[in-house]
């Protein structure tokens, strides 16, 4: 009963939360900097939850721009030269990002932490030369090459369509990663996670579920990174930079690791938190202030900003008590 | 492209004294890996730290660099300890990946604290010797560089001697074999946690002031490639093994060299993770790795 | 269980009302009563140094209109002040196109200046040709920027020196100049070809130059043989390896696009470690007093190429404009401008006189009043001593000049003196006594 009620309350607040976020450009007069905000915001949610996936499984990386600049270069390319839509060829952007998430993920099948983080990162850092270098021919190299829009700009209103149609690809992903989350596959992630062992010993093959998770994880940072080129319309190999790798684990880290919700929550404070300090003249302080919420967050606040409510009513009776006592009466 | 014997040796040096600063590194992180299991990835923001304390010393009093070893790496050892106490030790034996979120933190924090401080634009001082070089067959080799790997071969014996004769080295290898075995015999493991913190911490920085007087550049965005790397050749090596990390930093510094004569500077980056991969693929604990958990 | 989701909630709509807020308070002013001015500047990030520059030096330029009553706008009768708004692209693309983005909708700008890097100014330039406001970009080296054809780019104005452009007025000097100097000292035939090694950073910027060597080289015909291409990553501290490559091959002359941070120790390790006793040439951004501060005597007969010196003032019409600029930034920032600084100064200059031209602020008139324009030189020697933008890729032409470094024995450092072109050049260019040529 008790379960029944929080679900409905949960389902609530996601349909208040998406309300709000449809109608936001709309109350704001299609404002293009609120647009451009919220844009950019979306598709890091998006990639920000393909990376917090990955987790699920007990991975974890460190180069996931690789995924995100794949992604934006196939897509591009194929939608330039075949002229279709890029709301088709996103989806081969993440297939491409996929088949390179599986390459990479059998070299790293049986890697655990540290290792894992630094051939992963180090797989950014090699694609990104084979990209600005070896493949200069068809990438433009350090040039780059432009990206055919998602909407012709000659469309009205074309930001806000964009912006719709991003706001229900992320929708349909977060409901995708929650479905496999919740079947069987899950399960396994799950008993992975906790112990490898025992979940051989059960009858999962990890290596399978393992290459699984990291494909599915390439193919949506694949896509988000698709979406992210057409939308600003060029891409160079600066795609590939660290902090393009950085932001997804640090907005989900912020949020939660291992929730749904935990990547969305993180992204949307983070990234208001960024530019409200910016706004607000704090350059500097601003990288420092992000640096040490996240030191924060990891110490004090381990299931992140998720667990925040929680926390504080686990804890409100004390703090009530502590001023209580202290207030003369 | 055809090598003579001449161009190779000077390849040689080139990736000798670029190894250095790679082993001071690669140590710290090592001695801190096998102590306390957890892997610090601001380290590179340690050296760029230790990079300007030097710099800030000699523009105010004029010592000759070298001598500010003496105030880098205690500065940086304070520095080590204090984020040891107020980062790293809350979160020993919670999640794995834990320690690397604290670091990107930590990263963002001391490279803007220092370009709050120092400003961002590229800072270089010089050395006093730095016109003297010295023939070697057909080489000169700038007297400099002979400093610098003199300087880090004295601090590796210094750090073996400690480790291996003194029994605060006892007790810190101790608590790196076996922590709990350690604690058992009445070793403060706390204590090794700070001490060995504060030591790698102390190389970044004498890192740093080498890689100052060297004559190198430096903005507070400088720190993260040298420390990937190092990172990348504590694993080719071996985790928790010193000697590998020794042995990968020099290997390191010369693949790099020569993957710029042959291929292409473009390559030189991201060269490290080549070899990294091929390593973990043919021996997944590393060249000199203990057996994996 | 209500409660504290109901609490997240309410946490996520006051984050985003405190923050719509602080956003809408810099649009106040209305418009037509000034003239607005977005900077798109590198505040923070590794470009965070130029961007300093580029800010400081618009605000000079805004300054300085304003203390002379501002700009005459005839359309409204008045003369209206500058207002700058600062837009931080935090060198990064997802950053340029939010500040512009809010530059252009929120503070409604009526036109944009500034942009440094290739990569961040290609992401926010289809935002820019959306709304239709002329930008004049006065950083972005690449000639890409102003020629892509799948956006809309006639609002856009290039007023930097282009890789192609610059490449190839040093390659014509390294022909016309360093060539026979060498033929004549060694008693070389005439058609002794020149063996030229390039060494050039790992972006659009470096390969930029190296493509506009070689097209030079083959379309004028020149006696130039490219003996060495080697590249860097951007960043890299250590070239001895990539030096030692260089020396094997056995140049004249050495051609280096790099930024000041690698020209540094690329001269320095060529020099004293390497004994790659060659000439060596840089770029126009690294004329910097850092260069000279930092390169010390390893730089002495090196050559650099230059649009604005913080040591050298080329004598004739932009002397006193130049030396007024330099004191006046001084005097107000302390220390020296550098190139995108001073670009970006002219380029509120244009700016200002294209929209008196125009006599309105109507976006469309101010852009014809830019392309139409025919403004005298400022600071930068411009070809036909005025800036004007080409017809087809609205591309402003500088007068590059080529320095040689002399020691300076009264600051312990080298200095540059002018030895191109001919009309502005102090002293000839000398061959060093230590220079060896390539035996070949």
């Amino acid at each position: 009963m008790l379960m029944d009620e929080k679900n409905r309350v949960i389902l609530f607040i996601c349909l208040a939360v998406l309300a709000f976020a449809f109608l936001l450009p709309l109350a704001t007069g299609q404002n293009a900097y609120y647009l451009t905000v919220l844009i950019l915001m979306v598709i890091f949610i998006i990639f920000a939850s393909a990376w917090n996936f990955l987790t699920y499984s007990g991975q974890g990386s460190l180069g996931h721009a690789a995924f995100f600049g794949i992604g934006g270069y196939i897509s591009a390319l194929v939608a330039m030269k075949s002229g279709l839509t890029p709301y088709l060829t996103i989806f081969f952007g993440g297939a491409g990002a996929a088949l390179t998430g599986l390459f990479i993920g059998a070299i790293c099948v049986r890697m655990k932490e540290w290792f894992l983080a630094m051939v992963t990162f180090g797989f950014a850092v090699i694609i990104q030369v084979l990209v600005a270098s070896q493949f200069r021919e068809i990438t433009g190299g350090w040039d780059g090459i432009a990206a055919p829009p998602l909407i012709s700009s000659s469309v009205p209103n074309y930001l806000l369509y964009e912006y719709y149609s991003i706001l229900v690809i992320a929708v349909a992903v977060l409901l995708l990663f929650r479905y496999i989350l919740q079947s069987k596959t899950g399960l396994a992630f799950s008993a992975i996670r906790e112990n490898e062992l025992e979940a051989r010993a059960a009858g999962i093959d990890p290596v399978r579920y393992k290459l699984f998770a990291f494909m599915v994880s390439a193919f949506f940072a694949g896509l988000a990174g698709a979406l992210e080129i057409h939308y600003l319309g060029y891409i160079t190999p600066e795609i590939f930079g660290v902090d393009i790798s950085f932001w997804p684990i640090i907005y989900s880290i912020s949020g939660g690791l291992g929730t749904l919700a935990g990547p969305v929550i993180g992204t949307i404070v983070i990234t208001l938190l960024w530019d409200g300090l910016q706004s607000l003249g704090l350059t500097y302080p601003r990288f420092i202030i992000i640096g040490v919420i996240l030191v924060l967050v990891v110490i004090f606040l381990p299931r992140g900003l998720v667990s925040l409510p929680g926390e504080i009513r686990k804890r409100a009776p004390g703090w009530m008590a502590w001023v209580h006592k202290r207030i003369p009466r | 492209m055809e090598i003579g014997l001449d161009i190779f040796l000077q390849v040689v040096v080139w990736g000798l004294y670029a190894g250095c600063i790679y082993i001071l590194l690669a140590t710290g992180l090592n001695l801190i890996f096998g102590v306390m299991k957890v892997v610090n990835f601001a380290h590179g923001q340690l050296l760029m730290i230790g990079a300007y304390v030097t710099f800030s010393f000699f523009v105010l009093t004029g010592f000759n660099p070298y001598v500010l070893l003496a105030a880098s790496v205690p500065i940086l050892i304070i520095l080590g300890v204090s984020i040891e106490r107020l980062c790293f030790r809350p979160i020993m034996g919670t999640g794995k990946l834990n320690e690397i979120f604290i670091s990107i933190g930590l990263i963002y924090i001391l490279e803007n604290v220092a370009a709050m401080i120092w400003t961002d634009e590229w800072k270089v001082i010089k050395s006093p010797f730095e016109a003297i070089t010295v023939t070697v067959g057909s080489m000169k080799i700038p007297v400099d560089y002979i400093i610098i790997i003199i300087t880090t071969a004295v601090t590796l014996v210094a750090l073996y001697l400690f480790l291996k004769k003194s029994r605060l080295g006892l007790a810190v290898r101790a608590t790196s074999q076996n922590r709990k075995a350690a604690m058992l015999v009445g070793i403060n493991v706390e204590r090794m946690d700070m001490l060995s913190f504060g030591i790698g911490a102390g190389l970044a920085g004498a890192a740093g002031t080498l890689w100052v007087v060297s004559g190198q550049v430096f903005n507070p965005y400088m720190g993260s490639v040298p420390a990937v790397k190092a990172f990348a050749i504590v694993i080719i090596g071996g985790l928790g093994s010193i000697p590998g990390a020794i042995i990968g930093g020099l290997l390191l510094g010369i693949a790099e060299n020569f993957t710029v004569f042959t291929i292409g500077g473009a390559w030189k980056d991201a060269i490290a993770f080549l070899i990294l991969i091929i390593v973990l693929v043919l021996k997944p604990t590393g060249l000199f790795g203990e057996k994996a958990e | 269980m209500k409660l504290q989701y109901a609490f997240l909630l309410i946490a996520i709509v006051v984050i985003g009302a405190f923050l719509s807020g602080c956003t809408q308070q810099q649009a106040s002013t209305a418009s037509g009563q000034a003239l607005k001015i977005g900077v798109v500047a590198s505040m923070t990030g590794p470009s965070s140094t130029t961007g300093k520059d580029v800010w400081q030096s618009a605000e000079l330029a805004a300054d300085e209109i304003n203390a002379k009553g501002g700009v005459y706008v005839k359309e409204l009768g008045k003369s209206v002040p500058i207002v700058l708004v600062q837009g931080d692209d935090e060198s990064t693309r997802e950053g340029g196109q939010k500040a512009v983005s809010r530059m252009l909708t929120q503070d409604n700008v009526d036109m944009l200046v500034g942009g440094f890097s290739s990569a961040v100014v290609s992401a926010h330039q289809s935002m820019v040709a959306e709304h239709n406001v002329p930008y004049i970009i006065t950083g972005a080296s690449t000639p890409v920027i102003t020629r892509r054809t799948d956006v809309n780019t006639s609002f856009m104005f290039h007023h930097a020196p282009t890789t192609d452009d610059s490449g190839s007025q040093t390659t014509l000097f390294i022909d016309e100049g360093i060539r026979p100097a060498i033929n004549e000292k060694f008693g070389y035939s005439a058609d002794r070809p020149l063996r030229l090694a390039v060494l050039y950073q790992d972006s659009p910027y470096g390969k930029g130059h190296l493509e506009a060597v070689k097209n030079t080289i083959s379309n004028s015909s020149l006696n130039i043989k490219v003996v060495a291409e080697e590249s860097f990553k951007m960043g890299e501290s250590d070239f001895r390896t990539a030096l030692t490559s260089i020396k094997s091959a056995d140049p004249d002359v050495v051609y280096v696009a790099a930024f000041l941070n690698e020209q540094i120790p690329i001269e320095t390790q060529a020099m004293r470690d390497v004994d790659l006793k060659k000439i060596f040439i840089a770029i126009e951004p690294n004329d910097d007093p850092d260069f000279y501060k930092g390169v010390g005597k390893y730089g002495e007969y090196s050559i650099i190429q230059s649009r604005f010196s913080p040591y050298t003032v080329p004598k004739g019409p932009t002397e006193a404009a130049t030396k007024k600029f330099v004191t006046d930034f001084d005097k107000k920032y302390g220390g020296f401008p550098g190139m995108m600084g001073v670009a970006t100064y002219e380029g509120v200059y244009i700016g200002a006189k294209a929209v008196e031209n125009a006599g309105t602020l109507n976006k469309l008139a101010v852009r014809n009043a830019i392309a139409d324009l025919q403004m005298p030189q400022m600071v930068e020697a411009m070809k036909g001593q005025t800036i004007n933008f080409s017809r087809d890729f609205r591309e402003s032409k500088f007068d590059l000049t080529m320095e040689q470094l002399i020691w300076d024995p009264a600051v312990n450092e080298t200095r540059p003196k002018i030895v191109s072109p001919q009309n502005l050049k102090e002293t000839g260019f000398v061959l060093p006594d230590w220079f060896v040529p390539a035996k070949a």
